[in-house]
């Protein structure tokens, strides 16, 4: 575990008070490390397309609106694509990009977005949105911490049935490639989403208190296996 | 597999770089010619994750051990000196150095007895580093070092993919995206080693020549095996007679 890692999960759990933590703290943290106006993220699993699931304030709810409304914005490139950083959304190129999204996010304000998608592989969970009512890109330093802190969003998100104390996740990201192997091998195994395999692989992790690289290599090396519930299964994506 | 020549190599990758390309698999072919042209064990390409971490992009092999070295090395070793300092770091034997000797424990079970790192530069900023390992001690040879540097520049501009990359944040978009794509074939491998009943590094290679023999991207094809409208690639076997599941527990 990074010392990064390890300094901006402590700001997450003060954010908490003691309450456990929420994708709303590890929102407000960033906020703050990144120098940021305000945040959100939207996921884009389930059978909706895109679901609001936190807005740091009501500039954050009107970007959210705007990007679901008009169907284009970095919010939406970043799904499926890396991150986008907008540093002048009045800028040229901007507003040629998003001939609609553009003018509409000067008009509310907004001036600059930073889209980071909280994918892993082929895993698209969404995506986390910052915002600047001024023009002017993330330092090398915010644009690390809030890359981080995109990743603890993808492990809460992951770990959302099972996280009831405040140990702090394992991340998501590339890291030890057994756990993506080992992702793919499950997906086989049970017939399920690539989702819900790394779900069922943190989850079994944290309740044998193992750590995930070693449950994967042991499903990397044939030792262990998951078998389909008999009951009516009805985990979806 | 007869030694390749360097121009052949220049030429090859020189090719890759002008179609759309799938940059993982671009890196794979370079790590493995840099075993072949530079007469060493093993080659691996580690790049910045932008959060202050270093990550295997490519290996020259699939082999668990040689990338859980890198990974070792992601977090102590020459790899990481040199990703810091800018320099390249020869370590001629590691039985003799007295740093990192986490990374030397590791690196001498595995059977190597040299390390050499070279940066990867964009102007000011490192992007990442080669990593070349030896089973014997000793120094490589200048000329086979320039030759490694100049490689180390075009997996540079690879991952740069033709763009003016004028701004460290588009550069961070850049790599990102090349890791997340690591990421997919990652799992699209271990979905493939579960149904043909082979293991990853065989995976791989199906999924490769899946990839080249359609001219698809490697990425595009994992994907598409991971969305399940892949079933199996072009030269893989047919998951034909299953063979008894494997013991072991159940969860």
């Amino acid at each position: 575990m990074s010392a990064d890692r390890v300094r901006l999960w402590t700001l997450v759990v003060e954010q908490a008070l003691g309450a456990p933590v929420t994708i709303g703290h590890v929102g407000a943290v960033t906020v703050t490390t990144a120098g940021v106006d305000a945040a959100g993220v939207t996921v884009t699993l389930a059978a909706s397309p895109r679901e609001s699931l936190y807005s740091s304030g009501q500039i954050a709810a009107d970007m959210e609106d705007l990007t679901t409304t008009l169907g284009e914005g970095p919010a939406i490139d970043a799904v499926s694509g890396g991150p986008v950083l907008a540093a002048d959304l009045s800028d040229a190129w901007c507003q040629l990009r998003w001939p609609l999204f553009g003018p509409a996010a000067v008009e509310v304000g907004v001036l600059a977005v930073f889209a980071l998608p909280l994918r892993i592989g082929g895993i698209r969970l969404g995506v986390m949105d910052l915002y600047r009512v001024r023009p002017g890109a993330l330092d090398g330093g915010q644009l690390a911490d809030a890359l981080l802190l995109a990743d603890t969003v993808c492990a809460l998100l992951l770990d959302i049935d099972i996280r009831a104390d405040g140990r702090q996740p394992e991340g998501a990201g590339l890291q030890h490639p057994e756990v993506h192997q080992a992702t793919g091998m499950v997906i086989a195994q049970l017939g399920v989403s690539a989702a819900v395999a790394l779900i069922r692989l943190r989850a079994y992790a944290y309740s044998h208190d193992q750590r995930l690289r070693d449950v994967a290599a042991d499903v990397v090396g044939r030792r262990l296996r998951f078998r389909p519930e008999r009951l009516t299964d009805t985990e979806g994506d | 597999m007869a030694q390749p020549q360097l121009a052949d190599v220049f030429i090859e990758l020189a090719d890759t770089l002008v179609d759309d390309f799938d940059v993982i698999d671009f890196l794979h072919v370079l790590a493995e010619r840099c075993v072949q042209l530079l007469d060493v064990s093993a080659a691996g390409l580690l790049i910045t994750d932008g959060q202050g971490a270093l990550q295997v992009a490519a290996a020259s092999s699939s082999d668990t051990e040689l990338l859980e070295l890198f990974q070792l090395e992601a977090g102590e070793g020459p790899c990481l000196d040199c990703f810091r300092t800018g320099a390249a770091v020869s370590v001629e034997d590691l039985s003799a150095t007295e740093q990192w000797p986490r990374f030397a424990t590791a690196a001498a079970e595995v059977g190597f007895a040299a390390v050499y790192a070279l940066p990867m530069r964009l102007r000011t900023d490192v992007i990442g580093t080669l990593n070349l390992f030896t089973s014997e001690p000793g120094a490589l040879a200048e000329d086979k070092l320039r030759t490694g540097q100049a490689l180390a520049d075009i997996a540079t501009i690879g991952l740069l993919q033709q763009r003016a990359i004028r701004r460290r944040d588009v550069l961070t978009e850049q790599l990102q995206v090349a890791l997340n794509s690591r990421v997919l074939i990652e799992q699209a491998k271990g979905l493939l080693a579960e149904r043909l009943h082979v293991n990853v590094a065989d995976a791989f290679t199906f999924l490769r020549q899946s990839a080249r023999s359609r001219n698809l991207r490697l990425s595009d094809v994992a994907q598409a095996v991971l969305d399940g409208t892949e079933q199996v690639p072009i030269g893989a076997p047919r998951p034909g007679r299953r063979s008894p599941a494997p013991g072991g527990a159940r969860a």
